[in-house]
């Protein structure tokens, strides 16, 4: 089959160039000028929308990156920095623990032992300054009653 | 100031829309689904910077793009719009308006004509005829032997001289 078109070609090459040449120079229909706008719009709208989202995507690996150019020159001294660190940040949270418990583990006194206590410091207070007190809580007596009573005690 | 995918994507437009819109409009006969198959073509462009990174010819890796979305597209379409497309054929003009009313004939025949071609010879008739592509170079675009190609684009040719033999011989 083939063979018998390349020999028809061949028979009449004139005719076939003619009319080849003649659909060939039809000129095809322009493009809408109005779509070059819009196309573009649409195609650079979302690929810059795709670039955008491919550019937060690939934030983490760029931040590693930046890390790590800035630790490679020293990653001893980096790592030894660290580990300071990993360490005072235990320690913190080790001491924070017990301060906690200390005080977790000390409960309010009870009402007994308040009461106790004051009649220890009232009894305290009379030791060390006796006279005072007593001058104190004579004073108090006398001028905590009314006049009336007053007199009724000096004369008796 | 512009981002190089803007300029990269208008570049790509200025040189190759033109003859993609004609191949298209030659497969859909239908200018805004040719409008959406070149829109689809330049979105996946600017989608995929490196898409066209190490294509050595431009315009045959396009043609190549624009021809597997028409294949796509006319599966979508299928066989329950045929009536339509041949509808559309007849009514559509791949071709400028002539002045002329027997170059204007010819050339809605000769439209008409390229529509009633099977896809594969038509889209060998319209890229050798149009875009001037050698047979090696239609089969690197088109993913075919330079023998399948030849034999296509002679098939086509043979079907369009002989559909339109009457007003070549009239007008010439």
């Amino acid at each position: 089959m083939k063979k018998q078109i390349g020999d028809r070609q061949d028979a009449c090459p004139t005719k076939m160039e003619n009319f080849e040449q003649k659909i060939s120079r039809q000129p095809l229909k322009k493009i809408p000028g109005e779509w070059r706008a819009e196309i573009l719009a649409a195609a650079i709208g979302r690929g810059s929308r795709i670039e955008s989202r491919r550019q937060e995507s690939r934030w983490p690996s760029t931040f590693a990156a930046r890390l790590s150019t800035i630790f490679w020159p020293h990653p001893k001294a980096w790592a030894a920095l660290a580990a300071i660190w990993i360490f005072i940040f235990t320690l913190n949270f080790s001491t924070r623990d017990k301060s906690q418990n200390v005080a977790e583990k000390f409960s309010p006194p009870s009402p007994e032992v308040i009461v106790e206590l004051k009649k220890q410091r009232q009894m305290f207070a009379e030791l060390m300054g006796s006279n005072e007190t007593r001058t104190a809580d004579r004073q108090k007596i006398f001028f905590s009653r009314p006049q009336s009573e007053r007199m009724e005690i000096l004369t008796a | 100031m512009r981002r190089p995918i803007e300029s990269e994507s208008e570049r790509l437009y200025d040189e190759h829309a033109q003859p993609l819109f004609a191949f298209l409009l030659n497969f859909t006969r239908d200018e805004s689904d040719t409008r959406d198959l070149l829109q689809e073509i330049f979105v996946k462009l600017a989608r995929d910077e490196n898409l066209l990174r190490g294509v050595r010819d431009e315009r045959a890796f396009l043609i190549r793009l624009a021809h597997n979305a028409a294949i796509d597209f006319l599966r979508r379409r299928g066989t329950r719009d045929k009536t339509k497309e041949n509808f559309t054929a007849e009514k559509i003009s791949l071709f400028a308006s002539a002045d002329d009313p027997d170059e204007k004939f010819f050339r809605e025949e000769l439209s008409i004509a390229l529509g009633e071609l099977p896809e594969e010879q038509r889209a060998i008739a319209h890229l050798k005829l149009w875009e001037g592509l050698t047979f090696a170079q239609l089969a690197a675009a088109l993913d075919i032997s330079p023998n399948t190609a030849a034999s296509r684009y002679r098939y086509a040719l043979d079907k369009l001289r002989a559909r339109l033999r009457p007003l070549y011989e009239e007008i010439k």
